[in-house]
């Protein structure tokens, strides 16, 4: 397994991929990350309530979790690629040349897909606190950095955001097919989980709303947003459960599938 | 220049056996009932016209097709039970499945590190199919030649005792293709298993042993390369099978031909028409069949894809 682990990091190594896709998750750092330290507390008007300000705890989780959503989506769409980027090269056939059983090189693509998102998670949770620190600064209040659910909430982002690689290679391993699958890995963060709190709480099934992925993502850093969240070990294992289910599916669904 | 890279095989005994083999892709029948035999320390010519089932029957030897029955077996195992599997059967299955954003070098190195295989080996074989200025550069840039020698370098990383070859002179120059041919036979030479694909036989009608010749997803002919070529006499008779019993008579040889024909091992007419006329049987057709491969495979190939329409 562990030549195999190494194959796979190194196909991750040897193509431009991870550090375009590096260089996309600072931008969307900071992109994410400026209006939301920025805004923190505002009222804006039209009766929209206003965010907790930067002077409470939760508006301090809230601001650097803006980054960790962006290091999420990027390392989420860092799996898919890595779970289908074989079928899409043409790579499949001197892959499973190599290694006949394809559960073995689906737990090697998510133990891959982890340890990338431990980097990634790491460079994510730096970049957040860089880029927020001046504009929390300019606006006058503290870092809060040496608050401990401040910390806990940067620290535990790093896991967080790498649990979300193996989801992407779960689906990745899925849906087959690359661009498809990053498109229904992105309208799901964005579109599909609200869209699923919304509708588990409409029916009434409201325990279930902290299960969703994104809740249980949010449940690891904590923070604002609307919902009553799991405890953030909790929230890990529902996102790893995902994304062990999810490969399992895959697995079942293409364990015979003829590589042509 | 083979010896510096290319060991002694090891894992045994490199005989490919195919038992049945069928496939399926909905309605088409791609394979249907592959059976044969491909022997150690010979080179294998797996003949057929584009579309004729070639890749698929490989696919399903390499584990990579499910067959819907039959099997394929490698030294008496089947592909996913081989232990490092690219130490006992290297296959270059087509020449463009590469990251286009990978280099030559990074590729093997991805194949090589699956078995622990080192880079020097790497590099070795960069060197052995002359890739070495290109090693560093990215896949997407190579000509078809230059991915049709990065094959080879995958197929030959883990030493293997079997090789396996999808078209392989698909894009090479004719030097490359006279260096492929003498290569082959070096790696025969030393007890390897060769199999090496083509829709064209003069391609490697020079470097071959043995040939399977498949049309229409069956094995039309299989046998030594004399099998196809060799002088003979179509002929054709109203009772068959009076006609065998005299030519057996007669201590001529033949095969049973197409379309109720029997190709009978002699350059002379004369000699099978006498034989019919002694034993009184009318002939239906009496014709001698030239010494021409090509000729002979593109007949075989065309009479069995007539026969299944």
């Amino acid at each position: 397994m562990s030549r195999l682990i190494r194959s796979e990091l190194l196909k991750l190594r040897t193509t431009r991929l991870w550090w375009g896709l590096l260089l996309g998750l600072l931008g969307l750092v900071a992109l994410n990350v400026v209006p939301s330290a920025l805004f923190a507390g505002q009222e804006f008007g039209a009766g929209v309530p206003a965010s907790p300000g930067l002077q409470e705890i939760a508006g301090a989780q809230a601001a650097y979790g803006a980054g960790y959503q962006a290091g999420y989506l990027l390392v989420l769409v860092l799996g898919v690629i890595i779970g289908a980027v074989d079928r899409r090269h043409g790579t499949a056939t001197q892959t499973f040349l190599a290694t006949p059983s394809r559960g073995r090189v689906a737990i090697a693509k998510m133990v891959v897909a982890a340890l990338a998102g431990l980097l990634y998670g790491l460079v994510a949770q730096v970049a957040t606190v860089a880029v927020a620190a001046p504009v929390i600064l300019a606006r006058g209040a503290e870092l809060r950095l040496g608050n401990a659910d401040v910390a806990r909430s940067l620290v535990l982002g790093i896991p967080g955001i790498a649990l979300w690689g193996v989801i992407g290679v779960a689906l990745g391993i899925l849906l087959r097919h690359q661009i498809a699958a990053i498109l229904v890995a992105v309208v799901y963060i964005f579109v599909g989980d609200v869209l699923l709190s919304g509708g588990l709480s409409l029916t009434g099934l409201d325990g279930a709303v902290a299960y969703t992925p994104n809740n249980a993502s949010n449940a690891i850093v904590g923070g604002f947003t609307g919902f009553d969240l799991l405890e953030w070990w909790a929230g890990m294992l529902v996102l790893l459960s995902y994304g062990l289910l999810i490969a399992l599916v895959g697995w079942l669904v293409g364990r015979n599938r003829d590589i042509v | 220049m083979v010896g510096e890279v290319i060991d002694e095989p090891v894992g045994g005994d490199g005989t490919i056996v195919m038992d049945g083999l069928t496939k399926r892709f909905g309605a088409v029948t791609a394979v249907q009932d592959f059976t044969c035999t491909v022997h150690p320390g010979r080179v294998t010519g797996f003949l057929g016209p584009n579309g004729a089932g070639k890749t698929t029957t490989l696919r399903m030897l390499l584990g990579l097709v499910q067959p819907d029955s039959g099997r394929a077996r490698i030294g008496g195992r089947a592909y996913e039970e081989l232990n490092e599997p690219l130490r006992v059967v290297g296959a270059g299955l087509d020449g463009s499945s590469f990251h286009p954003g990978r280099s030559g070098r990074d590729h093997l190195r991805w194949v090589a590190a699956t078995h622990g295989i080192d880079d020097a080996r790497v590099d070795a074989l960069l060197a052995l199919t002359g890739l070495t200025d290109a090693a560093y550069r990215r896949v997407g840039g190579y000509s078809s030649g230059m991915r049709q020698r990065l094959a080879l370098a995958g197929a030959l990383l883990g030493d293997p005792a079997v090789l396996l070859l999808d078209e392989p002179a698909n894009g090479l120059d004719p030097e490359g293709i006279a260096w492929l041919r003498g290569f082959l036979r070096a790696l025969a030479a030393e007890g390897r298993t060769v199999l090496v694909s083509s829709h064209v036989l003069s391609e490697v009608q020079q470097s071959v042993d043995d040939i399977l010749v498949i049309a229409r997803g069956r094995l039309v002919l299989s046998g030594p390369l004399s099998t196809l070529g060799e002088p003979g006499v179509d002929v054709a008779a109203t009772d068959l099978t009076a006609l065998r019993s005299a030519l057996t008579a007669a201590n001529l040889a033949y095969t049973d031909g197409p379309n109720g024909r029997l190709l009978v091992t002699t350059r002379d007419p004369g000699e099978v028409g006498a034989v019919a006329h002694a034993a009184g049987l009318p002939l239906l057709h009496l014709a001698p069949i030239a010494n021409d491969l090509e000729q002979a495979f593109l007949r075989l190939v065309a009479t069995a894809e007539q026969a299944r329409r």
